[in-house]
């Protein structure tokens, strides 16, 4: 009788279910039309008109991506831009994913911390993170006193490609470790206790169970991150110097002081370009642990 | 007979001419009680102490012709550019660096009408087809004192000499290419600013790699400043307003004032505004004297206007760069040859900027 109950109340939700997922069918598309036309009026309509502009400006042709490509600087610096930015993702990860693991571990006052920790640099402007950083890097700044206090000597940080990886890695810490906690604390820790009963070391069982599962918070941490990376532009031009330039300063030089809207979409749309075939490039990466952990 | 009636006709006509040539030829600083009641202009410019001091330096001519002046920024040539072609102007005078009203002069900006601005007390050389100059300031080279203490730095071509006075060098790498700044690296690389070629260019960024890995190209006015008071060039190519800030807090930096570079903000109008009469009386007004005292005062940026004199402290008095001693040092670019070469010119100078 009682299991009776419960398979009919069990039918009665699954009903409503399908009843909800044909409605949904239906009006799905009225839900995210404000979402669907911000999408189109603010992104998709700009986009049309840079990437319009990058064939048609100063006349119809490929003129811009000939001068792209035909111009050494821009090569380096695209280059560039993507290393510096991988740089910054992992940079981002090693220091990412033990602090979002201890959020899972520790006590709701703690996490509350934790996560305050994370989100007030959020609530502080990035022009005025990155010069307290300039503070912090230079030569004569706190880490450099601080080093030649102990008697070593001085570390080149300001204007160096390592200062602008620090610097960016810090704006974009929080984008790593919210994807990678609200991945992680779904994990059933019990499952790493499971594999020490069965002979795992702590090692192991990290290695086959616990990475595995919290992989899907890692490529979306790293994906944000790298994205968001490549197109940083006040951070390199203060804490950077020639040498660690990224596309966004040129593409910021063609369109603000040259008045080159053409070539600078085209820049844009190169690099837009260049992040989806990696993006692409990465795609099977990500599924496959997934799927393997899952069947396991 | 006949010649006295020519002659007295001739006189009569003559006075009629002065007469009406005084009475419509425009004083700097002036504008007629009320002629300008319910219109609007939109005056744009780089905000911060600049703006607040331009739009201090307007209260007269606002109070005066009861115009309501709306202040807006900062300028940007791309948004410019943008209400140009949309054929939607709400910009009405506009405050740009030095290069713009020359490059996009007839484009972007209206050619002026010079009968209705008074320019006869503005310095000479700094009024274009396109624009009268906004203020003067300089691009100086600030030396590091406790460093070259008994052997200072004189000029530009110590300052590229690494060999003879050794250290680190930070330069302007705000924006546009600072034409004096190649002029004057062609020269210490021994070539001349006469009939300069676009390879000149080159023999002039070779000269700015030379000064080594080191050399910082700062981005900000606020960046300069830093590097001063924290001591982190031994010489500093520094806008004479931010050089001014950082001796007043305490860097330990003197200038060398040989060959300054002269700067200048420009005001212009663009084209398509509604209405340039009252574009140009806002212009007029601006570069009076009290006007220009005032912004002079607020900003301790140099006026430009020959006789303006404005109260200001001694650091400050010693930073301007209005006065007979200077004006005889300062170094003015070859703006001709930078417009008709702008864009292969930023094209190596961003190369530069990039670490190429």
């Amino acid at each position: 009788m009682a299991t009776r109950a419960i398979d009919s109340r069990n039918t009665v939700s699954a009903v409503a279910a399908d009843d909800r997922r044909r409605w949904f069918r239906g009006q799905a598309f009225w839900l995210v039309a404000p979402a669907l036309l911000l999408l189109v009026i603010c992104l998709g309509l700009p986009l049309a008109i840079v990437t319009l502009r990058s064939f048609s400006e100063p006349q119809w042709g490929w003129q811009n991506y000939a001068w792209f490509f035909g111009t050494p600087v821009n090569l380096t610096v695209l280059q560039r831009t993507f290393a510096i930015s991988a740089w910054v993702t992992l940079v981002c990860l090693i220091a990412g994913y033990p602090y979002a693991y201890v959020m899972t571990a520790v006590g709701p006052k703690m996490r509350l911390v934790l996560i305050l920790c994370v989100l007030v640099p959020f609530w502080v402007s990035g022009v005025v993170r990155t010069l307290a950083w300039v503070i912090l890097l230079q030569d004569s700044g706190v880490i450099n006193s601080v080093i030649r206090a102990v008697g070593l000597s001085p570390v080149k940080l300001i204007r160096t490609q390592t200062g602008v990886v620090i610097g960016m890695a810090q704006v974009l810490l929080p984008f790593m470790i919210l994807p990678l906690y609200s991945v992680m604390k779904t994990i059933d820790l019990r499952l790493m206790q499971a594999a020490r009963s069965l002979g795992a070391s702590p090692a192991r069982a990290f290695a086959q169970v616990y990475l595995p599962l919290s992989l899907p918070g890692v490529y979306a941490g790293a994906i944000i991150v790298f994205i968001l990376a490549l197109g940083f532009y006040i951070t390199p031009a203060l804490l950077g110097g020639p040498r660690s330039t990224m596309l966004s300063t040129l593409i910021q030089n063609q369109v603000l002081s040259l008045l080159n809207w053409g070539r600078g979409g085209a820049m844009g749309v190169v690099l837009l370009i260049a992040t989806f075939v990696l993006l692409a490039l990465a795609a099977p990466l990500s599924r496959q642990p997934h799927k393997t952990g899952s069947r396991r | 007979m006949k010649t006295k009636i020519g002659q007295v006709a001739a006189l009569g006509l003559l006075m009629i001419t002065t007469a009406a040539l005084a009475q419509s030829k425009p004083v700097a600083g002036e504008v007629a009680e009320g002629s300008l009641k319910g219109k609007t202009l939109t005056f744009v410019s780089y905000g911060g102490i600049y703006q607040d001091g331009q739009i201090a330096a307007l209260k007269e001519f606002v109070d005066k012709s009861g115009v309501t002046l709306l202040s807006d920024g900062p300028t940007e040539i791309s948004k410019l550019k943008a209400q140009v072609e949309s054929g939607n102007v709400t910009w009405d005078v506009v405050d740009t660096g030095d290069f713009p009203p020359y490059v996009y002069c007839g484009k972007l900006f209206q050619k002026l009408d010079f009968s209705k601005i008074d320019t006869s007390n503005i310095p000479e050389g700094q009024i274009s087809e396109c624009s009268v100059p906004a203020m003067n300031y300089g691009v100086v080279l600030m030396y590091n004192t406790e460093k070259y203490k008994d052997n200072p730095p004189k000029s530009w071509r110590d300052f590229f000499d690494i060999e003879k006075f050794p250290g680190s060098r930070a330069l302007d790498g705000s924006g546009d290419l600072s034409g004096g700044m190649i002029e004057q690296a062609l020269l210490a690389a021994g070539g001349s600013v006469e009939n300069m070629t676009v390879a000149d260019i080159d023999k002039a960024m070779e000269k700015l790699k030379s000064l080594g890995p080191d050399t910082i190209f700062w981005k900000t006015g606020a960046d300069s400043q830093q590097l001063a008071e924290s001591g982190e060039a031994d010489m500093i190519a520094m806008w004479t307003g931010r050089a001014m800030t950082a001796v007043k807090n305490g860097a330990k930096y003197t200038p060398a004032w040989q060959d300054w570079l002269v700067v200048m903000d420009q005001m212009t109008v663009p084209m398509g505004v509604k209405d340039p009469d009252a574009a140009h009386a806002l212009i007029n007004a601006y570069v009076g004297k009290s006007a220009q005292e005032t912004l002079a005062k607020t900003t301790s940026y140099t006026p430009i206007h020959k006789d303006a004199k404005p109260e200001v402290d001694e650091v400050t008095a010693a930073f301007m760069t209005n006065t007979p001693d200077k004006l005889k040092l300062g170094y003015q670019q070859n703006i001709k040859f930078w417009v008709e070469n702008f864009e292969v010119a930023n094209e190596k100078w961003n190369a530069l900027m990039a670490g190429n």
